[in-house]
C-alpha cells in the first residue's frame, strides 16, 4: 500500500511536478477564496482563456513561454476591461465575444503552421515536462502572490464584506477589487505551464469552494484552502501515475471532484 | 488560394454555415437581449468529454453532446440549490471539470493530439452529410420557435413579474430558449467545435445589435452577418487548413471591433 | 471615480466643540447634477439628530458627503475626525466566512498597519463591546446566521470600536426586532452621554420627533431644528411629497408610507 503512495515519487520528474503543484498551492488556494469571495469567477475563467494567442506566439517564435504568459494576460485582460464597459450589450455578452475571439486567434495562431506548435501543452498544460528553471519562476511568482494576499488580507476581508463601509474604515474598494484582479492575472502566468491555460482554473476555484464549504471563519478558509489545494495536486499525480493518464488534467480533476464533495455534504456535519 | 466549389466537403461546410445563420441570427439575437451568452459558452464545453466518449463507442457526437447538455443543467441546477456557490463559480467549475475529464479520458481514447483539436475548435472536412441535415432540423426548429414564442420572450425579458399578468408563460418559454440555445449549440458544435460555439451564435448577432435596437432588424442583420462571415470563414479556413471555429473567430472578432469603434465614435460626435 | 471640486475646494476643519458643522453643502455624483444643494446645519456634540426624507432625498449623499466620498462638494464640513459609518444590514455580505466578533474587530482594521496583528487591547475591546451590545455569547457565531436585529446591533458594535467621535447610522432600527431594538436605544443613550454626535438616517417621523434636533432633507434642505418646530405637516409635505400620510388629526402627521428599499 505504502508503495502505491510513494513510487510516483521516486522519478526527479515526478517531485519537481509536486514541488510545483505544492508551490501554487501557496498561491491558488487564498487566492481562490477571494475570487469566490469577490464574484470573480468569470474574471479568472475569461483572463486565462483569452491567453492563448500570447502562449501561442512565444511558442512559434521561440521565445520563453513566460512572456508570452504575460502578454497574453495583459492582451486578455485589457480587452475585456474595455468590452465589460460597453453598456449596451452587458459585461457578459463583451467578454464572451473577446474571450472567443483569443481563443480563436490562438486557435488559428497554432493550428496553421505548417509544424505547429505543441497546442495540447499550452492548453492543458505539461506538467511533467518543466524545468528546474520553470519551477523556480513559477515559485517566485506564487511566492509574491502569497505574501501579497497575506499583507492584503484585512483591506480585502473589508472590502469584500462591505463595500459600501471600506471606506470609513480604511480601505478604498476601487483599488482593492482592483490589486486581487491584478494577483489573479500573475497567478495565471505562474500557474499556465504547468496546468495550460484551459485548466489552472481549476486549481484557483476548486480547492477554495470545497474550503468555503468547510470553514465557517476566513482565516480557516484561506488556510484549509492552500491545503486542499496540496492534496488536490498530490492525488492528481499519482492517478495519474498509476492510470497513466494526463498529470495536468488528473490534478484538475482531482480538485473538481474534491470540490463536488464538499459541496454536496449536507453544512451541519462538518460545521467547526 | 480559392474555394473548390466543387468539392464535397467545401460544398458541406458551405451548406452548413449557411444554415447555422439561421440560429445565429434568430436565437443569437435572444442570447444577446436575455444574456445568455455565457449559458451558450458552457452548453458546447461539457460536451468535450462526450464527444471523446462518442468518438470512442461509435456513437453520433450531437447524441452525446445533448446528453451532456441535461447532465450540465441537472449539475447546475443541483449546485446553486446547495446555496453555497455563486451560479458563474458553480458554472466555472462545472465546465473545468468537464475539460479535465475530457482530456483525461482522450488520454486512453485517441492516439495523437489531433483529434482533440479537432472537437474542440471544430473541423471542416470532418462534416458529415447527417451533421448537415441536423443543422437542417434545428434551423427550421430554430425558425417555428422563435415565430411562436419571441412575444413571450420579450416580454419576460423586460419584466418577468408583469409578464405573467399579461398571460404570457414566461417559465415555460423561458426554458424552451434555453432548449433552442442548447440545439443551436450543439448542431454548431461540429463545424466550429465545442469551445468555439459562442463565435456563430453570439459574435454576430451582438454586432447586429451594435447596429439597431429593433428586434426585427437585429434578426435580420445578424442572420446576414452570420451567413456572409461563415462564408467567408470556410474560405479562410480552407485556406489556413485550419476549423471553421478558429477562422469565424477571427473574422468575426475583427468585424465586431471595428463597428463597436465606430459606433462608439460615431454616438461620441453626436451630441448628447 | 472621479474627484471633482467645482468651486473652492471644501473647507475640512476640526470644530473645536467637537461637533458637526456644515454650511452650504452641495454636491453630487455627476457634474453639473447636484443631489443635495445647500445643506447647513450645526450639531452638538451628545446630540442626535434625525436625519428625514425620501428614498433619493438625499439622506445617503449626505452621508457620503460627510465621509468625504462624493466625487462632486462644494461647502464646508468641520468634523472632529473621521466619521464612523453603520449601513442597513442588507449592503452586509451574509455569506462571508466571519463571526460577530471579526466584524467588530474590523472597527479597528484603520488604526492598524498591515504588517501588524490586531493589538491584544483591541480584541480586548472587541469583545467589551460585544458585551455592551448584548452579544457576548454570540461571540464566535457566523454574521450570517444572526437575526437581523442582531447582525444591526453588530455592525454599530464595530462603528463603537472605531472609537470615533461622530457616528451616521443609516436606518438602523428598520425592521428590527423588539430585542434588538431597545438595545440600540439604549446604546444611543449611552452614546450621547459620551458626547459622541449621532446622525441618524430614519423614516420613522415618531422615532425622530424624541431626539435632539431634525433635519429635513429633499434634494435640499427643507428645515432643521428642534423637533417640535421642525415637525410641522407642512415641513413633512415639503419633505416627502406624495409619500406622506397623515393618520392622526389636530395638525401632527405621524406616518410615511415607503416602498422597501
Amino acid at each position: 500500500m505504502l508503495s502505491w503512495l510513494t513510487e510516483p515519487f521516486a522519478s526527479p520528474i515526478v517531485q519537481r511536478a509536486l514541488v510545483e503543484l505544492l508551490i501554487l498551492s501557496l498561491a491558488c488556494g487564498p487566492l481562490g477564496v477571494w475570487v469566490l469571495l469577490y464574484r470573480d469567477a468569470y474574471a479568472a475563467e475569461s483572463m486565462s482563456h483569452g491567453m492563448l494567442p500570447g502562449l501561442v506566439v512565444a511558442a512559434l517564435a521561440g521565445a520563453p513561454l513566460l512572456l508570452g504568459a504575460v502578454a497574453g494576460v495583459l492582451v486578455a485582460a485589457t480587452a475585456i476591461a474595455l468590452v465589460a464597459r460597453d453598456q449596451r450589450l452587458g459585461a457578459d455578452v463583451g467578454v464572451a465575444i473577446c474571450v472567443s475571439t483569443l481563443f480563436g486567434l490562438g486557435g488559428m495562431l497554432a493550428l496553421s503552421p505548417a509544424s505547429p506548435p505543441r497546442l495540447q501543452e499550452l492548453l492543458f498544460g505539461d506538467l511533467l515536462g518543466i524545468g528546474g528553471g520553470d519551477v523556480a519562476v513559477a515559485g517566485a511568482l506564487a511566492g509574491g502572490v502569497a505574501l501579497a494576499l497575506l499583507a492584503g488580507h484585512r483591506s480585502l476581508a473589508l472590502v469584500g464584506f462591505d463595500r459600501g463601509s471600506a471606506p470609513s474604515l480604511g480601505a478604498r474598494p476601487l483599488r482593492w477589487e482592483l490589486a486581487l484582479l491584478a494577483v489573479l492575472a500573475v497567478t495565471t502566468v505562474a500557474a499556465v505551464q504547468g496546468l495550460g491555460n484551459l485548466l489552472l482554473v481549476a486549481l484557483v476555484l476548486a480547492p477554495a469552494t470545497a474550503a468555503l464549504s468547510l470553514a465557517r471563519r476566513l482565516a480557516a478558509a484561506l488556510a484549509l484552502s492552500v491545503a486542499l489545494s496540496a492534496l488536490a495536486g498530490t492525488a492528481g499525480l499519482l492517478l495519474s501515475f498509476h492510470l497513466e493518464v494526463a498529470a495536468g488534467a488528473s490534478v484538475a480533476a482531482c480538485a473538481v471532484a474534491m470540490a463536488l464533495l464538499a459541496l454536496l455534504v449536507p453544512a451541519g456535519r462538518l460545521s467547526h | 488560394m480559392s474555394l473548390d466549389l466543387g468539392a464535397p466537403y467545401v460544398q458541406r461546410a458551405l451548406l452548413e454555415m449557411l444554415l447555422l445563420a439561421l440560429p445565429a441570427g434568430l436565437l443569437g439575437s435572444w442570447i444577446v437581449l436575455r444574456r445568455l451568452a455565457f449559458f451558450t459558452h458552457a452548453v458546447g464545453t461539457v460536451s468535450f468529454p462526450a464527444l471523446v466518449l462518442a468518438s470512442a463507442w461509435g456513437i453520433a457526437p450531437q447524441l452525446a453532446a445533448l446528453a451532456a447538455a441535461l447532465g450540465f443543467g441537472v449539475a447546475q441546477e443541483r449546485l446553486e440549490r446547495t446555496r453555497r456557490l455563486g451560479a458563474d463559480a458553480a458554472t466555472g467549475l462545472l465546465l473545468v471539470g468537464a475539460l479535465a475529464a475530457g482530456v483525461v479520458l482522450a488520454s486512453d481514447v485517441f492516439e495523437s493530439g489531433t483529434e482533440v483539436d479537432t472537437l474542440l475548435f471544430g473541423s471542416l472536412i470532418g462534416l458529415s452529410a447527417s451533421d448537415v441535415w441536423l443543422t437542417a432540423l434545428v434551423a427550421a426548429g430554430a425558425v417555428a420557435l422563435d415565430a411562436g414564442l419571441r412575444r413571450h420572450w420579450l416580454g419576460a425579458g423586460f419584466e418577468p413579474a408583469g409578464a405573467r399578468a399579461l398571460g404570457l408563460r414566461p417559465v415555460l418559454a423561458d426554458r424552451m430558449l434555453l432548449a433552442g440555445i442548447a440545439a443551436a449549440a450543439i448542431v454548431a458544435l461540429s463545424a466550429v467545435g465545442a469551445l468555439l460555439v459562442t463565435v456563430v451564435l453570439v459574435v454576430p448577432a451582438a454586432t447586429a445589435r451594435l447596429l439597431t435596437d429593433r428586434l426585427a432588424s437585429l434578426q435580420l442583420a445578424a442572420i446576414a452577418l452570420a451567413a456572409v462571415e461563415g462564408v467567408a470563414a470556410v474560405w479562410l479556413a480552407d485556406s489556413l487548413n485550419v476549423g471553421a471555429g478558429p477562422a469565424l473567430a477571427v473574422l468575426g472578432g475583427t468585424v465586431f471591433a471595428l463597428v463597436a469603434v465606430a459606433t462608439a465614435l460615431r454616438a461620441r460626435a453626436v451630441p448628447a | 471615480m472621479k474627484r471633482v471640486d467645482a468651486g473652492a475646494h471644501p473647507r475640512e476643519g476640526r470644530s473645536g466643540a467637537r461637533g458637526v458643522v456644515v454650511r452650504g453643502l452641495s454636491g453630487g455624483y455627476e457634474p453639473g447634477r447636484d443631489a443635495l444643494s445647500e445643506v447647513s446645519f450645526a450639531a452638538e456634540p451628545g446630540q442626535i439628530v434625525g436625519v428625514l426624507g425620501p428614498n433619493g432625498g438625499g439622506k445617503t449623499t449626505l452621508f457620503r458627503a460627510l465621509l468625504g466620498e462624493l466625487p462632486i462638494r462644494r461647502g464646508e464640513v468641520e468634523l472632529p475626525g473621521g466619521p464612523a459609518y453603520v449601513p442597513q444590514t442588507e449592503r452586509a455580505r451574509l455569506d462571508f466566512p466571519v463571526s460577530a466578533l471579526d466584524v467588530v474587530l474590523m472597527g479597528a482594521y484603520a488604526r492598524t498597519p498591515w504588517f501588524r496583528r490586531i493589538a491584544r487591547r483591541d480584541r480586548d475591546a472587541a469583545r467589551a463591546v460585544l458585551e455592551r451590545i448584548g452579544l457576548a455569547d454570540e461571540a464566535d457565531a457566523s454574521f450570517g446566521a444572526l437575526s437581523g436585529g442582531q447582525r444591526q446591533r453588530v455592525l454599530i458594535g464595530r462603528a463603537l470600536l472605531q472609537d470615533a467621535p461622530v457616528l451616521l447610522l443609516d436606518e438602523p432600527l428598520s425592521g428590527v426586532d423588539g430585542v434588538s431594538a431597545a438595545r440600540i436605544d439604549a446604546l444611543f443613550a449611552e452614546l450621547r452621554a459620551e458626547r459622541r454626535t449621532l446622525l441618524v438616517a430614519t423614516h420613522d417621523v415618531r422615532q425622530a420627533g424624541e431626539w435632539d434636533r431634525v433635519l429635513c432633507l429633499h434634494g435640499r434642505q427643507v428645515d432643521y431644528g428642534r423637533p417640535a418646530a421642525v415637525l410641522s405637516p407642512e415641513t413633512l409635505r415639503e419633505t416627502y411629497g406624495a409619500e406622506l400620510i397623515v393618520l392622526e388629526g389636530g395638525g401632527r402627521a405621524v406616518g410615511v408610507g415607503h416602498h422597501a428599499h
